[in-house]
């Protein structure tokens, strides 16, 4: 049995030693390198862009600017040339591109481009976007193609807008004896990831494309090619090497367009374009903003009646992934509770700030944290435990979503029986606040959190298997090797299966669209439940066809035979066998005749029971299931100086069941830090004309290795009957609660309620002066 | 990466690297010695710096000294802040520099990079000013040996081509009480929004700063104000916040407000830490 077993990643010591190749390790003769112009300005028109001096470098082949291919680009809403046309919506976003026989010339011929501005006005938050008054961040927003829902609102700064009416808030409102209201904000920030994005374009003279590129989405690039570009989808060839890391950055498409137009400039020749840190931070797509307000009602006993609750996103100066993310905050806005009488408006809103796309939680990070500081604000007016109040109403088969889709004990977690291991896991008997010696005090913050598995409501995954001679098995699959140790979960899945040892599935690690069988994308912690469940199809189909070739030879039926340690063999005598290598491409007798054919297995999965959303109410089904957890954080903070410590992060995750113990704690843990890193420090501090101030790992801070706190993982298996072995998907849920988790445990420690991010000691101090 | 081209050069001798950088700098390539370059790197490629001729000092054997020799402390300018941490023959110099940067930026940043680069924290340097310490300068017109008070406080007031070579302290100062305290914005390695070094010496408690302003300084008027026992501690301090000598920093580390709030407590742990530690 491997399912369970914390099986070491299988490329591993490939990552470890440096063999293993990422998009950027890719060189090839006849390879020229792109340096991309960024604009300094936030919102401005652009009068003019010079590129003579720059063209007239030596070694340079071309310099193009968004003239050179003026189309609007983007996920649901198209609103985004990949160069700049007319004018510029955000500091960093890119201008021209200057392509050159080395990365070195192309960045000393980029900085003698030449571009002239007229200012516009700059709009600097969602709030201040949406005055009458406030300048607008697209004038056109009305002639954009829309592919997919989402709701634009022509003349105003709003990109997207999501409804959610569920019950009558008249009489949720009316049956609320305390209603307690909060209202949040914070700056966009950026993923971070270790490998900055990196594509590689190739656009060859016999009219395939080939693109090699660091990305979560492969197959989509196939369709946005041939929606943007007018490329066939045959010709279209996307590669993807290991990934160092996407947290949602890698989900969208721009790095890609711009290459791709570059190598067209170029007579085809391939074009790398491979961000230094500091343009991945702010020219490519980023973390969303947020100002919220969460208004929350309940009985006498805590039990909650009605939730009123306005996101205003700030997406920056394009809707990218941010459009959904809206609406992905608002199918589960109210946290993991029962509501029964729930408002939500949920805008994505233009800025001039860098644009958004998903980041790991997609919508529900934010959320959460404006919904979990609002519960503790219910609890201190309920003069209640925060702990009682999250296990009183917490969500439960029978009860519905904000979007009024039902839950059962299959496509919901057990939220209760997460609350009930946090609650001895970080010691919540022992006291909530403690005063320690001098000036610290320990103090323990909450955040119960849900998310829904939220695919596309079209798509699914595919699986393929072929043998070697010795008659292991060949797993080839969709989803990208990001970081997060899918092969070896995929490997285990399929030995399972198979009965067989681990070690002798050989999983493909790369991806390539040509030949692997496609998986929606490698998003929203989706990849173990959707792939596992194509690779478990797969595997029962070269059983069914091991069988058949051994019935013929072993002259005994195929449904008495089993498939195990290497072999098919009786039911009824394990002896009578036949070793799969002998007979996993048919079967040769002594003679030399043969029989049987071929084994290759194919494994389909489809999502279904899906349901797009009503406009007006929300009302539809948003997700195959909805992982649960509880979480908590223990800070240790200097009363006197405001400083903090995190001390301990513990999560508590319905996992459904654990494939792999070792990943599972792997991705909760180093979920819980992405968090933590995200609510303590990071975020883009701007200028009063919106240049951020900060768009280097210098100034821009991100937790270090030593300044994490003790992670405490644990896990509940309910199983949903739909994943493989029972599993859902855990990607991104240890994330999800950090925030409000710490702002919960600060607000706690100091005594003053702090609903901003990041929560620097300057804030605390801040809001400590504030209430004087 | 660094798009502008420049030359390299690494000279053998003090002689030979003021005449290298004369020579760059008749031709008009803005010479700048070089070190350990951590910043010239960082600021370089950013195109915040620009140079079309560095002038590695690595080489030349007077700026690699360090010792304790006739009660003189010498040290070279190629020292790196590694090497001085684990040396720990001043420990006020070792505590100072131990949480500069990260450990793989101290294996490259030195001594004298630290005190003359652009980023005006220069931590390194304050120990040196509480220290008294003479510093050794090469130029046109040969070695000459100066208080670093003069040249370095404050801001660096180096001559044109002038190279820092050795730092030379009274080795009495090595062993007084001392006191060093950073406060960052958050993080443990970042610039301090404040940095507190304080000496205990016979006559009094000296104490030297970087972070809050602009400057890295030691100032004797504050030190008077800080030393007038007729007025109670915390008195003295909210005088000498009075009388800061430069504006306090309002940036993207801290607000001039925050700021202020973290000195008054650090000045106020300070002071009673070095009236504790008798000599």
């Amino acid at each position: 049995m491997t399912i369970g077993e914390a099986v070491p990643r299988i490329e591993s010591k490939d990552k470890v030693t440096g063999f293993a190749r990422y998009a950027n390790d890719t060189q090839s003769p006849g390879l020229l390198h792109g340096w991309l112009v960024l604009s300094p300005v936030s919102h401005a028109q652009i009068l003019s862009i010079d590129i003579s001096q720059a063209l007239a470098v030596r070694g340079v082949q071309a310099v193009i600017t968004g003239q050179y291919f003026p189309v609007l680009t983007g996920g649901v809403l198209a609103d985004r040339p990949p160069l700049a046309v007319n004018k510029v919506r955000y500091f960093g976003e890119p201008i021209a591109v200057v392509v050159a026989e080395t990365e070195h010339i192309a960045k000393r011929a980029a900085e003698l481009v030449r571009a002239e501005y007229r200012p516009l006005a700059y709009v600097s938050s969602p709030s201040q976007a949406l005055k009458p008054d406030s300048a607008l961040v697209h004038e056109d927003l009305g002639s954009y193609r829309k592919y997919g829902d989402v709701y634009p609102e022509p003349g105003t700064n709003v990109g997207n807008r999501v409804k959610i009416r569920k019950g009558d808030m008249r009489s949720g409102w009316a049956a609320g004896e305390f209603v307690v209201e909060g209202a949040y904000a914070f700056n966009t920030s950026d993923h971070g990831a270790m490998e900055p994005r990196c594509a590689i374009v190739e656009a060859m003279p016999s009219g395939l494309v080939e693109v090699r590129t660091s990305t979560q989405d492969p197959y989509n690039i196939k369709r946005l090619f041939q929606r943007f570009f007018q490329v066939d989808q045959s010709k279209v060839a996307v590669k993807v090497p290991f990934v160092g890391g996407g947290f949602g950055g890698k989900g969208s498409c721009q790095l890609e367009y711009i290459a791709y137009l570059a190598s067209t400039a170029c007579g085809g020749r391939p074009v790398k374009l491979n961000n230094i840190r500091e343009t991945d931070l702010v020219g490519s797509p980023c973390h969303i903003g947020l100002e919220a307000k969460v208004k929350l009602a309940a009985t006498r006993e805590g039990k909650l009646t009605a939730g009123e609750i306005t996101f205003l996103f700030d997406n920056g100066g394009y809707t990218d992934e941010g459009a959904l993310v809206t609406q992905a905050a608002a199918v589960d806005c109210t946290g993991p509770y029962r509501i029964d009488n729930v408002w939500c408006d949920a805008l994505s809103v233009y800025t001039n700030h860098p644009y958004a796309t998903a980041f790991r939680g997609f919508g529900h990070t934010e959320a959460m944290f404006c919904v979990e500081r609002t519960m503790d604000l219910l609890a201190k007016k309920l003069r209640m435990d925060p702990m009682e109040l999250r296990y009183l109403n917490a969500i439960k088969a029978g009860d519905t979503s904000p979007t009024q889709a039902p839950f059962d004990s299959s496509n919901l977690g057990d939220l209760t029986k997460c609350i009930d291991k946090l609650k001895s896991l970080i010691r919540w008997d022992e006291g909530q606040r403690i005063v320690l010696d001098g000036h610290k005090v320990r103090a323990i913050g909450l955040a119960c959190i849900w998310k829904t598995s939220g695919s596309a409501v079209d798509t699914g995954s595919g699986a393929t298997i072929t043998f070697n001679h010795d008659g292991t098995p060949n797993l080839s699959i969709g989803s990208v090797e990001i970081g997060q140790g899918n092969r070896t979960v995929m490997a285990q899945i399929l030995a399972e299966r198979m009965n067989m040892p681990v070690r002798l599935v050989h999983v493909k690690m790369d991806v390539d669209t040509q030949i692997t069988p496609e998986h929606w994308k490698t998003v929203a912690s989706s990849s173990t439940t959707m792939v596992g469940r194509a690779v478990l199809d797969a595997a029962e189909d070269v059983i069914a066809q091991l069988k058949r070739n051994a019935a013929i030879v072993l002259g005994r039926l195929p449904e008495t035979l089993e498939v195990g340690h290497g072999k098919v063999y009786a039911n009824d005598d394990p002896s009578v066998s036949l070793e799969i290598g002998a007979i996993a491409s048919g079967y040769m007798y002594p003679d030399g005749s043969a029989s049987g054919e071929p084994v290759i297995g194919r494994g389909r999965y489809r999502v279904h029971r899906q349901s797009r959303l009503d406009p007006e109410t929300g009302r539809g089904i948003p997700g195959l299931q909805w992982t649960v957890g509880a979480e908590a954080v223990e800070v240790e903070f200097d009363t006197r100086e405001c400083t903090y410590r995190i001390v301990k992060a513990a999560s508590v995750i319905d996992a459904g069941k654990v494939i792999n113990e070792g990943t599972a704690r792997g991705q909760v843990a180093g979920g819980m830090n992405m968090g933590l890193s995200f609510a303590s420090r990071e975020a883009f501090l701007f200028d009063a004309k919106g240049a951020v101030l900060n768009p280097q790992l210098r100034s821009y801070k991100m937790i270090r290795f030593g300044e994490n706190p003790i992670y405490l993982v644990d896990f509940v298996e309910t199983p949903f009957l739909e994943g493989p072995y029972g599993a859902r998907g855990i990607g991104e849920h240890g994330t999800i609660g950090m925030p409000a988790a710490l702002a919960n445990a600060l607000s706690v420690a100091a005594e003053v309620e702090l609903n901003e991010l990041p929560l620097t000691p300057e804030l605390i101090w801040r809001n400590r002066e504030a209430r004087g | 990466m660094i798009s502008f081209d420049f030359q390299y050069e690494r000279p053998e001798s003090i002689e030979e690297a003021v005449q290298a950088f004369q020579r760059a700098d008749s031709a008009g390539l803005e010479p700048i010695y070089y070190s350990g370059g951590t910043e010239i790197i960082s600021m370089a490629r950013l195109n915040l710096l620009r140079t079309g001729a560095v002038i590695d000092i690595k080489g030349i054997p007077e700026c690699n000294v360090m010792a304790v020799r006739q009660d003189r402390f010498v040290i070279g300018s190629a020292i790196t802040l590694t090497n001085v941490v684990e040396a720990n023959l001043y420990p006020l110099l070792s505590e100072t520099s131990r949480n500069v940067a990260d450990f793989t930026n101290r294996n490259k940043i030195t001594i004298g990079g630290n005190l003359c680069g652009k980023f005006y924290y220069r931590e390194a340097l304050l120990p040196f000013l509480l220290a008294d310490s003479q510093v050794v300068l090469a130029g046109a017109g040969g070695l000459r040996q100066v208080p670093i008070d003069l040249v370095m406080n404050g801001e660096p007031r180096l001559e044109k081509g002038e190279l820092l070579v050795q730092i030379i302290s009274e080795a009495r100062y090595l062993a007084l009480p001392f006191i060093t305290v950073k406060k960052t914005k958050q993080e443990k390695i970042d610039y301090p929004i404040v940095r507190v070094t304080g000496l205990r010496a016979a006559e009094g408690i000296r104490m030297a700063f970087s972070g809050v302003s602009e400057a890295a300084f030691r100032s004797r008027e504050l030190e008077e104000v800080l030393n007038d026992t007729a007025l109670p501690v915390q008195e003295r301090i909210e005088v000498a916040i009075r009388r800061w000598p430069y504006p306090i920093l309002n940036d993207i580390l801290s607000s001039a407000a925050y700021r202020t709030f973290v000195l008054r407590n650090t000045l106020t742990d300070a002071m009673e830490a070095l009236e504790r530690r008798r000599l």
